[in-house]
């Protein structure tokens, strides 16, 4: 059994992952509720609720394990905010000591890569191995608020980054397009929701490198073409052009995601397709990533949505997967990592 | 000494592309003290991590300069350590106390803050204030200042 611990944001998180079943217990503690008044992530909330978190959610964990002492413990080293890493660190080495046994440090980034295959390890978890072999190599589509990361991972499993973000993130660029219209923080949800009934086509957003195998996501522009469109409106005008001009905007940034995941199709001789992190909970590029998909021929991958925000079921789930991803140290030579990156190089 | 580019950015200069308001920056970095805070005033769109991403380069910093607003703080490693910080979600100095910038910033350092107005009270009084402004048609505007808005 292996305990995971992540807190790299805002959410306090511990998973237990059992090789021969699955994830058999997973607790968050979502402060959503009480970041709301402050609009999002603010680390002196975030990093003092981590402490008052950590043990009811340590206390139900202990239950669920009943006396059994984990293989390992796993937590979240980075990316993330310094101060809330530093917590769910601090937690993992205690129960290090406490349960004596190993304790590994665990990249978020890889988490939200392996996210994809979670539920196809619990579909049937003895034949888990030989059925990865056969959808491999793996061409996987992070998306969250922080991050856009297109990658690629053959049989030895280790990711190869394809294409990344040199600007916003595509989470970030709905969120501020929402900012650009007047909606509240954090408002990429809220222009789904608004698109929905628009015409997509009315207005004409800028998808840079979309149709390129060029290494690189850019979405700066696109909020500096919706300023220059929402200027000339009068406040009448964009109330009642808000569908079309969400609408648009949406699909920008989707396509600019989707149309790289297709070159990309077109080039490789990829067996399967994950889209992974809160961003792949749009319903424009689930349909999008399910087209391509179906296109293609590949089974699609995509994660729970409990499974697409900060939890340590993934967090569990990569370090058994892929354990070179989260090697177990010494505890006194576990440390944080605010700027790791995917493919393991520091910031 | 010549004219500057911290000179000229005090003056205000007008870049007319995306490229040229990084390399103003990139030659900005080798003049900026070690250990100071950039606040970074403009609204959405106004270039500030165009900005930032040229002072990067400038520090020989590998890499992208990705949006800080989601994860708050992202903190790069090259000639100098450059602490990127979108302080549009912070309401206080005691927020910015929370982020322990202090054990993490090794010198040299630049820390860069967007919207620093939500943390005006913390920031230094020595702080560089960078302000920036979209023209339109591709042109921005940049205009350095120290001691913050009221000089500028």
């Amino acid at each position: 059994m292996i305990l995971a611990l992540e807190s790299s944001c805002d959410e306090s998180a511990a998973a237990l992952f059992d090789p021969a079943r699955g994830i058999v217990g997973e607790w968050v503690n979502s402060q959503i509720e009480k970041h709301r008044p402050y609009g999002g992530v603010v680390p002196e909330l975030a990093s003092r609720e981590h402490l008052a978190n950590f043990p009811p959610i340590l206390s139900m964990v202990a239950e669920k394990l009943a006396g059994e002492r984990p293989e390992k413990i796993v937590v979240t080293r980075g990316p993330g905010l310094a101060a809330c890493l530093a917590m769910g660190v601090a937690a993992a080495k205690a129960l290090a000591l406490e349960y004596k046994c190993p304790v590994a440090g665990a990249n978020h980034l890889l988490g939200h890569a392996w996210s994809a295959f979670l539920d196809f390890h619990a579909q049937d978890p003895a034949s888990y191995s030989e059925r990865l072999a056969a959808i491999l190599p793996h061409l996987g589509l992070v998306v969250s608020g922080g991050n856009s990361i297109l990658f690629e991972m053959g049989a030895d499993l280790t990711p190869r980054i394809l294409a990344q973000t040199v600007d916003d993130a595509a989470g970030e660029a709905l969120d501020k397009g929402a900012k650009l219209l007047g909606m509240p923080y954090p408002g990429g949800p809220l222009v789904e929701k608004t698109a929905q009934g628009g015409n997509p086509k009315k207005y004409r957003f800028p998808r840079a490198f979309a149709r390129t195998l060029e290494p690189r996501f850019s979405f700066s522009g696109l909020k500096t073409s919706l300023r220059y469109l929402i200027e000339k409106m009068d406040d009448a005008t964009l109330a009642a052009e808000l569908p079309d001009i969400c609408a648009g905007y949406q699909a920008a940034v989707v396509e600019a995601l989707s149309g790289k995941v297709r070159v990309f199709l077109k080039a490789g001789n990829y067996k399967s397709l994950g889209v992974t992190g809160g961003v792949s909970n749009n319903r424009l590029l689930r349909a999008q990533a399910a087209a391509l998909a179906e296109k293609f021929k590949i089974p699609l991958l995509i994660p729970h949505p409990r499974h697409t925000g900060d939890n340590a079921a993934m967090i569990a789930f990569a370090a058994w997967a892929y354990p070179a991803g989260a090697p177990v140290v010494p505890a006194e030579a576990l440390e944080i990592d605010p700027s790791l990156k995917m493919d393991g190089v520091a910031g | 000494m010549a004219t500057s580019t911290c000179d000229k950015l005090r003056k205000g200069v007008v870049t007319t592309s995306a490229a040229r308001t990084r390399a103003l920056a990139k030659t900005l970095a080798v003049e900026l003290p070690p250990d100071c805070v950039l606040a970074l005033h403009g609204d959405l769109g106004s270039g500030k991590t165009t900005f930032v991403s040229g002072l990067a380069e400038g520090w020989g910093i590998p890499g992208p300069v990705t949006s800080p607003t989601f994860n708050l703080l992202v903190i790069h490693r090259g000639a100098r350590m450059l602490a990127h910080l979108d302080a549009y979600r912070l309401k206080s100095a005691e927020d910015m106390e929370a982020l322990m910038l202090e054990e993490f910033l090794k010198s040299p350092w630049c820390l860069a803050v967007e919207w620093p107005e939500n943390v005006g009270e913390w920031l230094p009084a020595d702080a560089l204030h960078l302000f920036l402004a979209d023209l339109g048609g591709g042109r921005r505007s940049l205009r350095l200042a120290t001691g913050g808005p009221n000089e500028a």
